[in-house]
């Protein structure tokens, strides 16, 4: 009944692992005093089974590898809606190659870490690890994503961690927000939640999780993204072990676009509201000249406790209240669709004010009222965070993977900034132009006495 | 005769462990072997892992053995559990939860 072979997977990987640290690239000079590390840019295979590894040779001591699969709440059914949530706390569950134990114990006696985040389009499964025990964590994060066992007693004793997430993101109006603007503007796909609904709570067995697995975690939907490894030893890891699935699985739907609005009323003081159209699919120009106008509206301060002047929507809701405000523009990309659009938050008196103000803006922007300066500012500040993201090993790590996911291949620094340049002041207007003329969708939470209703916008 | 003497001895060995299975009387209360062990951790561990039918079956034999102790009787001849049809419905659990405890154990001593 339950079939344990511990060497069932790993046996052959300890010798070769330990390959990694003599396959640096160590050029000496001559004199031994001088070791070079020749900087390496992100390699990219695609295997003839679909999975595709994408490695950069950073020379760190710590190295980070992460499994990313086209499994997102995105690609849930009616019948099993919130599985993704489930799935993404059951990573310590026993496997067929490790217990649950073992993977727990294994990886805090290395001092690595494993985590696992979703989003709307992926699931991923990231470890943490010194160079020299890849070879170790290797072993749990294989077994973790590609043979797990789900024991119907393990993934029982998941149900409170399930309402203990929940009961978090319920604290949460942001979370409120965002989840329930997703939901009212696409009919399928993208309008899946990231939290499993009420009624799913508890109702989940290991079948569910095994047939979403199956279905789901294929190769061709997978990609093996290390940072600090040698990208000879990543490829040989994805063809011998993450070929355990193959073909494409279950198709997802195509996102469709609908537009609604949802009035979540409380009794909380301020008022969290997000108005946004449709925009455009990530890694189109289309997506690029939308998040050049995010920057242009405003996407947050600069300055810490700064008074954000440069933002025009912020400047433009100044105006019109007195009242303590919070405004940015909304920006959010998916493989086949994207939302833009205004998130406020305000005094609930003010809150009428402070939406109309905003999207007055964005008008404005859109009737041609956008000057060069201010879009070599924007550029300027999206190229600023888009490199300074790069500089973490988490956001590094994800940019690279979600690239391979999507499209098989990763962009350069160079280009992208290129292609940021490229945008033009009719690319943002018409941009603006597509927000403003769009069908709007709407989600408002908190006390709603003035926020306007999605068509008196 | 070589080869048949352990096919005997297997015979004999069925026999003796029959009757035996029927001097412990467990099986005229309507039990089955694995209702009989002793509730330690281990066991009490395994029985929360059973399936809910098959607990329920456990806990059901388990009433009417009592009802029948307390009561001073067994049950008619042709509802006590035959030696054949005695299933170690508990024993695959029971493994793993050993094995998982030998597990800890093992890694404690490193």
């Amino acid at each position: 009944m339950f079939s344990h072979s511990l060497s069932f997977f790993f046996s052959p990987l300890q010798s070769r692992l330990y390959a990694a640290q003599t396959a640096h690239k160590v050029e000496s000079t001559g004199t031994g005093e001088h070791v070079k590390f020749q900087p390496q840019d992100v390699q990219v295979t695609r295997l003839p089974s679909g999975l595709v590894i994408a490695s950069l040779e950073n020379y760190s001591p710590a190295s980070k590898i992460g499994v990313f699969v086209k499994a997102g709440c995105r690609y849930e059914t009616h019948e099993n809606l919130g599985v993704t949530h489930l799935l993404r706390l059951a990573s310590n569950l026993t496997t067929k190659g490790a217990s649950a134990f073992k993977i727990c114990r294994g990886i805090e006696a290395v001092g690595g870490s494993l985590s696992v985040t979703s989003s709307r389009e992926n699931m991923i499964y990231t470890i943490d690890c010194l160079r020299d025990d890849i070879d170790t964590v290797m072993e749990y994060l294989i077994n973790v994503t590609t043979a797990p066992e789900f024991r119907p007693w393990e993934v029982k004793e998941l149900t409170p961690r399930v309402k203990v997430d929940k009961a978090r993101a319920a604290q949460s109006a942001q979370i409120a927000v965002v989840e329930s603007l997703h939901q009212v503007a696409y009919k399928n796909a993208l309008c899946n939640s990231l939290y499993c609904p009420d009624y799913m709570v508890g109702n989940f067995n290991s079948e569910h999780l095994h047939q979403f697995v199956q279905n789901n975690f294929t190769s061709a939907r997978m990609a093996l993204v290390g940072l600090g490894v040698d990208h000879a030893v990543l490829k040989q890891v994805g063809e011998q072990f993450l070929n355990i699935r193959s073909g494409a699985g279950t198709t997802g739907a195509k996102a469709q676009y609908c537009g609604g609005e949802i009035r979540l009323q409380n009794a909380d003081s301020l008022v969290h509201s997000a108005v946004v159209s449709q925009s455009a699919a990530a890694g189109t120009s289309e997506a690029l000249a939308f998040s050049v106008l995010q920057h242009l509206l405003g996407a947050g301060p600069h300055v810490k406790r700064g008074s954000n002047a440069s933002s025009k929507i912020v400047q433009g809701v100044a105006k019109a209240t007195t009242d303590p405000f919070d405004v940015s523009a909304f920006n959010a990309s998916y493989s086949d669709s994207g939302l833009f659009g205004i998130y406020t938050i305000s005094q609930a008196a003010a809150a009428g004010n402070v939406i109309k103000a905003a999207l007055a803006q964005v008008k404005a922007v859109a009737d041609g009222g956008v000057t060069a300066v201010d879009l070599t500012r924007a550029k300027a500040q999206l190229k600023g965070q888009f490199l300074m993201s790069l500089e973490t090993s988490e956001s590094l790590l994800e940019a690279m993977g979600t690239q391979a996911l999507a499209e098989g291949s990763y962009h350069s620094l160079e280009e992208v900034s290129k292609s940021i340049d490229n945008i033009s002041l009719t690319d943002v207007a018409n941009a603006a132009k597509k927000f403003v003329s769009g069908k709007k969708s709407m989600a408002s939470n908190g006390n709603l006495k003035t926020t306007p209703f999605v068509d008196e916008i | 005769m070589a080869s048949k003497a352990p096919a005997a001895t297997g015979r004999l060995l069925v026999g003796f462990q029959k009757w035996y299975y029927n001097l412990c009387g467990f099986n005229k209360l309507g039990l089955v072997r694995d209702d009989t062990l002793y509730e330690d951790a281990d066991v009490k561990e395994a029985v929360k892992r059973l399936p809910e039918n098959v607990y329920n079956d456990r806990v059901f034999r388990l009433k009417r053995a009592m009802d029948l102790s307390m009561k001073h009787q067994i049950l008619p001849k042709d509802q006590w559990t035959k030696y054949e049809e005695d299933i170690r419905y508990l024993k695959p659990y029971l493994d793993e939860v050993i094995r998982e405890r030998e597990e800890r154990q093992e890694w404690m001593k490193k």
